[in-house]
């Protein structure tokens, strides 16, 4: 997988670029939003993370001339100045996550991995995380190769985290993903088939309670 | 904002009193010649009234002899007519030129001699009297001296119904005068109090520039110089944000650098003896980012920085839950419980200092929980107010301090972690931004921080 760094500052492009490479990626790093159009329009990637504050055009110019070519790479913004605006700027100009400097090396990491899962499954209709492997397309999960029987409505919850792995996902939006199948759910319907998926997929797919919220299916390197 | 304790001079009181002061003492020299005039000329009706009756008694008078002895020709009935009166006592004497009387009332004593005809104020068995002395020639040879007095009832009772009715007239005239002059300086002013309404209304963190459109001449000078000073406190206020946001960028950029490569080299370094350095070398960088943080965020929350530029409608709920979603990975790592308990919220404010705010005032909860603990982010409204809230279970802060932690770099003795004590500053500055209302108390039980953030909702 082939992730391109966009970064002008030397020492934090260097330790991305380590960083990204010790889990596995292959890092392609420019300095400025000129060489990364060339790059993104030479070789095809999987992530691209851009540094907002570069030289000349800057990265969210970047991020709009991408987005405005159809390209569909996922973004992940880095920022050192925490102002809304570049927040929200980042988001409605089509960037898929932003992470504010200074961050920790391990958090980037973790965060490009989810952007690269999420945007392959969208493509493939296949999601893998840890042990568990999610056929989107046929509604089947796995575990460790063995087949997982599951109902719909479990199927329909346990998609719906997945397919938000790593971020915590409400009771409403899970209610909603299942009333589909089924016109009156009580309001705990959704703490019964949570309880149910955890016992089914035992450790390979740790569903987390995260109180007053909903849940949230916790990211594993893989 | 805040007001001055004494009443400020007023306009309009000042109108009133330059008005009604002298409107009141002119109205009233009005009602003194008012009674002076009409007085006077009761008085003089009155007394043209006495002289005819002295002319009457002359007509009556015919010298007998030579000798000047006068017959007082006066029958009884011409007598009774003259004094006939219902209200008042008639007097009348005359008397010859050696000054005996000839007829009438010998109590009517003669004034000393002078003009021919003249009037006089007197009294007559303890009653005060007017008199008219007359002299006369009978048959062209005898002189007398006519007296007719009168007591005084009548005028004056004419007089204090003139009197009465003048200066009542006059009282009225005078109060719808005064009525008329409050209600004209009221109206008059009433655009500086829309204008001082106008400005009461403002947050003191608004710099927009007031309306023109409805200030009175005079005025408008004030409002040109208060825009001018908007300007200039909104125009230093944007650049000391752009200094912050270039500082932000030039420190924040290479501390990323080296602690990222600080956490390489850790790792790379794992046999060899350099690790434990490099990676107090990794904590100790990690604290002075969160220290440079802590104080950007300071400087961009205080009222100097901080413009109404992009208040604008913020979800407290969704704020609380995006908070307890981005603290989750903390609390999980010590081993704190964290939840929310958010309920639909809304205020006007920046979006940006309210997620610094909430952020500081979470990560403050788990750094004080012990692991096992609980902590409860919350949104909601009561009334008029909307509210943030963290409430933790942790040892909580003493009564006594509750004041003192917001100061910066302030923190409790034997605090664990590693904060720079301004995490409850930063909360403090941006409340007051905000024009709300930062409490701290214990949690529910007694136990544990409450801290809460009134709001005005919107």
């Amino acid at each position: 997988m082939r992730v391109l760094v966009v970064e002008d500052d030397a020492l934090v492009a260097d330790a991305i670029r380590r960083g990204l490479g010790e889990a596995g990626y292959a890092v392609d790093h420019v300095d400025s939003a000129e060489r990364a159009g060339t790059a993104l329009g030479a070789e095809s990637f999987d992530l691209a993370v851009v540094d907002i504050g570069l030289p000349g055009a800057d990265g969210l110019a970047l991020l709009q001339r991408m987005r405005r070519s159809g390209t569909a790479v996922p973004v992940l913004i880095l920022t050192a100045r925490d102002a809304l605006a570049d927040r929200v700027n980042a988001l409605d100009l089509g960037a898929d996550d932003y992470l504010v400097k200074p961050f920790a090396l391990p958090e980037l990491v973790a965060r490009s991995r989810a952007l690269i899962r999420r945007s392959r499954s969208a493509a493939s209709a296949e999601l893998v995380i840890g042990t568990l492997r999610l056929d989107l397309a046929a509604r089947r999960a796995e575990v460790d190769g063995g087949a997982v029987s599951l109902t719909r409505r479990e199927w329909a919850v346990l998609e719906c985290l997945a397919l938000n792995i790593g971020r915590v996902v409400a009771k409403d939006r899970l209610l909603q993903a299942i009333a589909n199948w089924d016109e009156d759910i009580g309001a705990n319907a959704i703490e019964v088939y949570v309880s149910r998926l955890r016992t089914k997929l035992g450790g390979a797919a740790p569903i987390r309670t995260v109180r007053g919220l909903g849940y949230r299916l916790d990211d594993t390197p893989g | 904002m805040t007001r001055p304790a004494e009443p400020a001079p007023s306009v309009s009181r000042r109108l009133l009193g330059l008005l009604l002061l002298p409107l009141a003492l002119l109205l009233g020299i009005g009602v003194f010649f008012d009674y002076v005039s009409g007085s006077a000329a009761i008085r003089a009706a009155y007394d043209r009234a006495l002289h005819e009756m002295a002319l009457a008694v002359a007509a009556h008078l015919r010298d007998a002899d030579a000798d000047g002895h006068i017959d007082a020709d006066l029958p009884p009935q011409a007598v009774a007519v003259l004094r006939a009166d219902s209200v008042d006592s008639i007097y009348f004497a005359v008397r010859a030129a050696d000054g005996h009387l000839v007829s009438g009332d010998e109590e009517l004593a003669p004034p000393a001699a002078g003009a021919r005809s003249e009037f006089g104020d007197g009294s007559l068995h303890g009653q005060p009297i007017r008199f008219v002395r007359h002299a006369a020639v009978i048959g062209g040879r005898t002189p007398v001296t006519i007296m007719i007095g009168e007591t005084t009832r009548k005028r004056s009772a004419a007089i204090r119904r003139i009197i009465t009715s003048v200066v009542l007239t006059d009282i009225v005239q005078l109060a719808g005068t005064l009525l008329l002059v409050w209600l004209g300086v009221r109206y008059g002013v009433r655009p500086l109090r829309a204008l001082g309404e106008q400005i009461a209304q403002r947050s003191a963190r608004d710099l927009a520039p007031l309306d023109r459109a409805q200030v009175p001449a005079e005025v408008r000078p004030l409002v040109h110089t208060l825009n001018a000073l908007f300007e200039t406190v909104r125009d230093s206020a944007r650049a000391q944000q752009q200094f912050l946001a270039d500082a932000a960028h030039q420190l924040r950029t290479p501390l990323t650098g080296i602690i990222a490569q600080l956490d390489l080299l850790a790792r790379e370094s794992g046999s060899n003896g350099l690790a434990p350095r490099l990676l107090a070398l990794h904590e100790s960088t990690r604290r002075l980012a969160h220290t440079a943080n802590q104080l950007l965020a300071l400087a961009r929350s205080e009222r100097s920085a901080t413009t109404h530029d992009d208040f604008a409608q913020v979800d407290l709920e969704a704020l609380a839950t995006d908070a307890v979603a981005q603290y989750l990975d903390r609390s999980l790592l010590a081993h704190i419980d964290l939840g929310a308990e958010a309920s639909p919220a809304r205020t006007l404010g920046s979006l940006w200092l309210l997620r610094e705010l909430l952020g500081n005032l979470v990560d403050n909860a788990l750094a004080y929980t012990p692991a096992g603990g609980r902590v409860t982010v919350r949104s909601g409204t009561e009334g008029a107010l909307a509210f943030l809230e963290v409430e933790d279970d942790g040892p909580g802060i003493p009564a006594d301090q509750r004041m003192q932690v917001r100061e910066r770099f302030r923190r409790l003795p034997g605090s664990p972690g590693n904060g720079c004590g301004l995490g409850l500053a930063i909360v403090d500055e941006i409340a007051h931004a905000h024009d709300a209302r930062f409490v701290i108390t214990e949690g529910a039980d007694g136990r544990g921080t409450r801290a809460r953030i009134d709001f005005r909702a919107a």
